[in-house]
């Protein structure tokens, strides 16, 4: 068991603007448990914490992927491990957790995603236990269940998208469209939504019908690879980002960007975004080692987060929105409240 | 002579794939962007990372001194 320490520090915020509303001001406070993990120094050096996705806002759990073959589940308050899967493949890019929170799916360079069941019994070996349900023909880059346990969709860097069956293993629906590796996707929000989009290194960020495979939309105003799409909490819009330093949004109904956000002191790419609960707020991790916080409406940055000592790999905000976490290439989570 | 056809084929692909897009209805963005501002409006009380809560109901402060191990 991987040791645990506890810290927090104070605020290390510079706010850029306000956002005036009729509450008066808008305060972000920032304190952050340190979640270190012991790993060897050559994976170190390479590879941190990829991704996590938080589970039930009742739980407050979020599951880190680190691409030297773990899938760990973290309690978010206690900061304890709840379950530790290692993979049969060390380079493990993208995990998901189903909606139920009974089972992990990941997958990576192994072209393959695997879905594993958790279990709360310790002494279970969860690896042998591994389902593989998809198979593409180049890596995985990002998974994602849709609103039940029973299907996977699955983005790859053979360019193309897919809709796997999770009992049988089954390819229900392939998306092509993409002209190079497929890096990221979202779900619409809605319940009965059946669209997703999809972003990639063509710099096209595309959106998809999930019952007939067809790309609905595509937006193509982005000047290097799209690394993180997500959908606006109303389904209506989404957000994207990009290596080359901006973050965009784009609005479905009337089919257009609708804001940039950049600066020009900011160079380096955006490797993850997600909105706060309302929608208000946009939250970019950087390859510079920040945290970006814009408001969305008004275009502008409202505050800078510093703390991450090496380049900021993924970020998501937690389901009851009290909270987002980010993950680093210096082998940290920091939970941010 | 095959890579003519292909590309004639890809280039048939490309021009229906447009049209499927040139066919979508589009609303103007001056109100589309109006439900944008009022879905947060709407939900701005609910957001905690945007109008604050309480040290007490925070889940993620600490209640008490912190120790280090």
């Amino acid at each position: 068991m991987a040791t645990k320490s506890c810290a927090w520090t104070g605020a290390r915020t510079r706010g850029e603007s306000s956002v005036p509303h009729r509450s008066g001001f808008f305060l972000l406070l920032c304190r952050f448990y340190l979640l270190p993990i012991l790993k060897p120094v050559l994976y170190s050096l390479l590879f941190s914490c990829l991704l996590k996705e938080w589970i039930s806002q009742f739980l407050n759990v979020c599951c880190l992927l680190m691409q030297d073959g773990k899938v760990i589940v973290w309690d978010a308050f206690t900061t304890n491990k709840e379950h530790a899967v290692t993979m049969p493949c060390t380079w493990v890019m993208a995990c998901a957790y189903a909606p139920s929170g009974c089972a992990v799916a990941c997958g990576g360079l192994d072209n393959k995603c695997s879905v594993y069941p958790l279990s709360l019994d310790k002494n279970e070996n969860l690896a042998a236990k591994k389902k593989s349900v998809a198979m593409h023909t180049n890596y995985l880059s990002a998974c994602s269940f849709t609103n039940s346990d029973m299907q996977i969709l699955t983005s790859s860097g053979d360019g193309t998208c897919a809709l796997w069956d999770v009992e049988s293993g089954q390819l229900l629906q392939s998306f092509h469209g993409h002209a190079a590796d497929v890096l990221c996707l979202d779900l619409a929000p809605s319940e009965t939504g059946n669209t997703f989009v999809s972003g990639g290194c063509d710099k096209k960020a595309n959106v998809w019908d999930m019952r007939s495979g067809q790309c609905i939309q595509s937006f193509e105003t982005h000047e290097s690879d799209i690394n993180s799409v997500r959908y606006y909490p109303s389904g209506d819009a989404f957000a994207s980002g990009s290596d080359d330093a901006t973050c965009r949004l784009y609005d479905l109904r009337a089919d257009r960007e609708v804001a940039i956000y950049s600066k020009e002191s900011i160079i380096f790419g955006v490797s993850s975004v997600d909105f706060s609960l309302s929608g208000r707020l946009l939250f970019g991790g950087y390859n510079d080692y920040t945290i970006n916080v814009w408001d969305v409406l008004k275009g502008t940055r409202v505050s800078i987060l510093f703390g991450h000592e090496n380049r900021v790999s993924t970020l998501r905000v937690s389901p009851d929105g009290t909270a987002f976490c980010t993950g680093s290439w210096d082998h940290t989570l920091r939970i941010w409240a | 002579m095959c890579s003519s056809s292909n590309s004639i084929i890809q280039a048939q692909k490309l021009v229906d794939q447009l049209q499927i897009e040139a066919g979508m209805e589009r609303f103007k963005i001056s109100l589309t962007a109006a439900d944008l501002v009022q879905y947060c409006q709407e939900h701005r009380r609910s957001d905690p990372l945007l109008t604050g809560i309480s040290a007490s109901s925070n889940p993620f402060k600490d209640k008490k001194t912190c120790v280090l191990l």
